[in-house]
This record gives C-alpha cells, sequence and structure tokens, in this order.
C-alpha cells in the first residue's frame, strides 16, 4: 500500500518537486499504517489478554472457594470460645474488624502521647478511594526514580 | 637564531584553534561554542535531560575548536559508485577519521538507537498496556503530530528527507529521531542529525512545561476529574507472550521497524524471562550507558558552525514544537473520543503520554489530573499510552523510512 507512495516520492525526490498529492498521501497512509498495525496489536493483545483473565479468574475462584471452606471450619471450631466486646468502641466502625480498629486507635493514641492530648477514636470509615494505601504507598515507592 | 624563534612562534600561532576563529567564517564557531556552554548550562544547572544533554553540548564544544580534527562533516558526504549511490567512504573514515568520526559510524550504520532501545526495553514494564490494550490506539494517535509536521515542513519548501527528520521530532523519543535523520539525510541537506538531535531532546526536556496548556485547553474540568478504576493484574506468562507477539507483528507488517521494535521487545523479554538477569542488569545499565555517552558525544559533535547558523536550523526549532504539540492534541482528543464511547471511564489526560518520553509524559497526565482531584493516580493508566507511544513511535519512524527512503 505505502510502497507505491514511496516510488512516486522517490522518483520525485531529487528535485524537491513533489506535489500535494504527495505530501496528503505520505500523512494519510502514514497515519493508516501505525493504526492498523497498532489496531492489530490491540486486537491479539485483547484475545490472550481476554483468555488469561478468564482462566486467572477461575483459579482465584477456586482459591476463595477453598479459602471459605477452610474458614468455615475455623469458625467451627472457635465458635464456643467467649468473645469480649470492647467497652467504649467507636460507635461506626464500617464494618472493619475489631482487631484493625485496634490497631487505628493504637497509632492514634500513640500521635496523642507525643503531644500530651487524649485523643478519641469516635468513628472508622473505609476510604472512598479505591487503591488501597499499601497498594498507594508502593506505587508510590516504585515510580519515585521517574 | 632569534629570528629562527620568533618564525617557529608565527607558525604555531597559525597552526593554533586560536587563528581559526579569525579565517573566514570563524566567528560562526565561536557563537556555536557559546551555544554549547548555554546546552551544558541547561543541562547542568536545569537538570534538561542531563544524560543526553551534556555529552551533547561537550561534543558540540569539541567540534568547534578549529584544529582539533576530531570530526569531518566532509567524510559523510554520500558518493556514487556504480549503481549505489547512497555510499559512505567507511574506509577513508577509519583510515583518517579523529575519534568522533570512528564513534559517528555507530550512529550512521544505524548501531546506537537500536542498542539503547534494548536497555529501554529492558526498563520497562508493559504490565498496564496488557491490561489495558486500547491503550494502543492513544499511543497510534500521538503520532499524528509526526505525519502533520511532515506537511508543515513540506509547506516550508524542505525536502522529503528533511521533512521526515523533522517531523519525526513529534515521536518525541530520542533514539528513534536519530535512527531517522541519521538514514535520511545526508550531508548535502541544510539540516543534519544533530540539529535534530538537539530539537528532540530539548523539547523532551520541555514535555513538563509545553504539555500542561494544551492539555488543559483541549479538556474540560468534569473530564479531568475523571477517577479510572483500578488495572487487572497482568500473569508473567502473558508478559511473556506480549515481547514476542509484538515482534512478529509489526516485524512482518513495517520490516524498517524491526531493527527498533525488535530490540526493544529483546530487552523486554529478557528482563520478563527472569532468567538471563545479569543479561537484562547489563542491558539496562551499563550497556545503555556507554551508548549514551558515544551516542550524545558524537551527535553533538555533528552540530558545526555551517549546519547550526542556517534558517533551516531555526525551521526545525519551529517545527520541532509544533510536532510535539500536535502529537500531545492529537493523543487527547482521542483520549476524549475514548471517553465519550466509554461514557466516561476513560479520563482524556491519559492521551497526552502516548507521545513516547518515557516517563515524563506519563507523570505529566497523573500531574495535570491530581491538579483537579488529589487523590486520583492516573500514572499507572497513562503509562499504558506512554510504552505504546514508544512502540508507535518506532512504528511511525519504519512508514517513515520506507516511504522516504532514498
Amino acid at each position: 500500500m505505502y510502497y507505491n507512495t514511496a516510488q512516486l516520492l522517490a522518483s520525485k525526490l531529487s528535485g524537491k518537486d513533489y506535489t500535494a498529492t504527495d505530501i496528503a498521501s505520505v500523512v494519510i497512509t502514514g497515519m493508516s499504517v501505525v493504526f492498523i498495525g497498532l489496531v492489530l496489536l490491540v486486537l491479539f493483545v485483547s484475545i490472550y489478554g481476554g483468555l488469561f483473565n478468564k482462566a486467572n479468574q477461575k483459579k482465584k475462584e477456586k482459591q476463595e472457594a477453598e479459602k471459605q471452606a477452610a474458614e468455615a471450619e475455623k469458625a467451627k471450631k472457635t465458635e464456643n470460645k467467649p468473645v469480649q466486646s470492647a467497652v467504649n468502641a467507636p460507635a461506626a466502625t464500617d464494618g472493619i474488624e475489631e482487631e484493625i480498629v485496634a490497631v487505628i486507635a493504637a497509632a492514634v493514641a500513640a500521635i496523642g502521647e507525643k503531644s500530651g492530648k487524649k485523643l478519641v477514636v469516635k468513628s472508622i470509615k473505609r476510604s472512598v478511594s479505591q487503591r488501597d494505601p499499601w497498594a498507594a504507598a508502593g506505587l508510590v515507592d516504585n515510580t519515585r526514580p521517574f | 637564531m632569534i629570528e629562527q624563534f620568533l618564525s617557529t612562534i608565527a607558525d604555531l600561532a597559525r597552526d593554533s584553534g586560536v587563528a581559526g576563529f579569525f579565517v573566514d567564517g570563524g566567528w560562526k564557531n565561536i557563537v556555536m561554542i557559546l551555544i554549547s556552554f548555554l546546552f551544558m548550562y541547561l543541562a547542568i544547572a536545569k537538570g534538561f535531560e542531563p544524560l543526553l544533554l551534556l555529552p551533547i553540548s561537550f561534543g558540540m564544544l569539541l567540534t568547534n575548536l578549529p584544529g582539533a580534527e576530531m570530526y569531518h562533516s566532509e567524510f559523510w558526504v554520500y558518493q556514487t559508485v556504480g549503481d549505489n549511490d547512497h555510499y559512505i567512504d567507511y574506509g577513508n573514515i577509519l583510515q583518517h577519521g579523529g575519534l568522533l568520526d570512528i564513534l559517528y559510524m555507530g550512529v550512521k550504520l544505524q548501531i546506537y538507537p537500536p542498542l539503547i532501545f534494548l536497555g529501554i526495553g529492558a526498563m520497562t514494564d508493559f504490565g498496564p498496556l496488557i491490561a489495558n490494550p486500547k491503550s494502543f490506539l492513544l499511543g497510534a494517535a500521538a503520532q499524528g503530530g509526526i505525519f502533520f509536521t511532515f506537511l508543515g515542513a513540506a509547506v516550508l519548501g524542505m525536502s522529503a528527507a528533511e521533512c521526515g527528520s523533522i517531523a519525526i521530532i513529534g515521536g518525541a523519543d530520542g533514539p528513534t529521531s536519530i535512527y531517522v535523520s541519521s538514514k535520511l539525510l545526508s550531508n548535502s541537506d541544510s539540516i543534519g542529525v544533530g540539529t535534530i538531535a538537539l530539537a528532540a531532546y530539548t523539547y523532551m526536556a520541555l514535555v513538563p512545561i509545553i504539555q500542561p496548556p494544551i492539555m488543559r485547553a483541549l479538556t474540560t474540568k468534569k473530564e479531568r476529574s475523571i477517577v479510572m478504576g483500578q488495572l487487572r493484574p497482568v500473569s508473567k506468562v502473558e508478559k511473556l507472550i506480549f515481547p514476542i507477539l509484538v515482534t512478529v507483528v509489526i516485524a512482518l507488517m513495517i520490516p524498517s521497524a524491526a531493527p527498533l521494535v525488535g530490540m526493544l521487545m529483546m530487552g523486554n523479554l529478557l528482563k520478563e524471562s527472569g532468567v538471563c538477569d545479569r543479561i537484562a542488569k547489563t542491558a539496562q545499565n551499563e550497556l545503555m550507558n556507554i551508548i549514551t555517552i558515544f551516542l550524545g558525544t558524537t551527535v553533538g559533535a555533528t552540530t558545526t558552525a555551517k549546519t547550526i547558523m542556517t534558517l533551516s536550523f531555526a525551521k526545525v526549532i519551529v517545527l520541532g514544537v509544533i510536532a510535539f504539540s500536535i502529537g500531545t492534541a492529537c493523543g487527547i482528543l482521542l483520549g476524549k473520543l475514548m471517553c465519550v464511547l466509554t461514557h466516561g471511564k476513560v479520563n482524556p489526560l491519559i492521551g497526552s503520554a502516548g507521545v513516547s518520553a518515557v516517563p515524563m509524559a506519563a507523570r505529566v497526565s497523573q500531574k495535570v489530573g491530581q491538579e483537579e482531584v488529589p487523590t486520583n493516580y492516573l500514572l499507572m493508566h497513562a503509562m499504558g499510552p506512554n510504552v505504546a507511544g514508544v512502540i508507535g513511535s518506532a512504528v511511525a519512524a519504519g512508514v517513515l523510512l520506507s516511504i522516504v527512503a532514498h
């Protein structure tokens, strides 16, 4: 396709007398060849990416099912143990585990200790950000050399 | 005896470089040396792509010192031998050339840019691109700058070889620009490889200044605030298949892009395979650094006074920034189209990262996005078009070479 243009242009190259049509065809063929090439890659990568993604998801589902089964068994074993509830737990914990609440409270207390203030955790909410903070920290760490 | 002494001193003075400044046109060398100081200042004090701009500017200094004879532009004139009218007398260069002439053979014989690409491949993570293959389209759109600048250069009455060399600056990829211009340009053209490289690297350093105004002008506040979902994780097998697939598809389609794309993907396969750690590390570090020194210094050496102090140089500078801006705009515009088609799932800002300039262009997308929503992480999404831009500009280079070949 672009070889015709090549011949056309090369024949006129020496005299610098290429016509406007030659230039237009360079622009049009150039852009379309680049697009065709990369669209082909989009297709190929999408196809195999889709296949692998499906395979991975199946694997993940299987693993999760196994994990849930194991957890259910574990829960059965610990069912009989009494569960102590925190006396002054924050009112809203947004379904966050008590252990995590304790860790957050400890961190807040540690900050309060430095400034000599007593801080109270009133509520804990999940942040709206889609990326979890550890992943975000990892991202920042990985891209810092740039 | 005193007479002999005086005549020897006079001879020495005549042979010295200082005398070279006073011959016809010698003042141009002084101007060039001052320009090299300016680029050294920009590289050291302002941090403009110092790894390349510093060797380039020092090469510029060396080549413009009269009498140093380190680089001879007259050796690189194409000659006609039989049917082959595109012939350089390498034997003559090896016998009589200076240090920089010998090293410049690596540029003219197209050895250094593919080796740099090997290192870039070994440093690049194509994960974001594999996770979101549509990014390829943004990488393709941003090459629009190349072809529209070709048009602009033609309107200004430049030869096809010059048009192609100037246009490739829009790809925002130093090695690719050098690869294309060294193949297209001959000594009879009014611009040289060094001019193209200088413009390309200067503008790449200026990406954070050139791009944001264009990005803001072409997008609405609402579009800039779009938060994109997290990319899916990419498995190792996918990362292994990718370089092989890209090499086969691109090399079969545009054979003249094979040296650049092939080496880029080989470097990537070395890295992703995980079994060639030593080789991958050498490609990323030692080899890349050695080639960078050779490439920078020799490309700088081609900027002799008579190639730079022309009207064509001014044209390169102007057309170069136009090429860059159109590339950015094309990427953003396709990003907007994708935003509409996906009902607002794509932030158009990642489109501008389609001009290669890895990873600066992606960081610019991230920064402009964060100005609207501070918690918005566009970086990984922008890396997709960014690395696609590298592949895209290598493909565009191949297309230009096959269309405008001598």
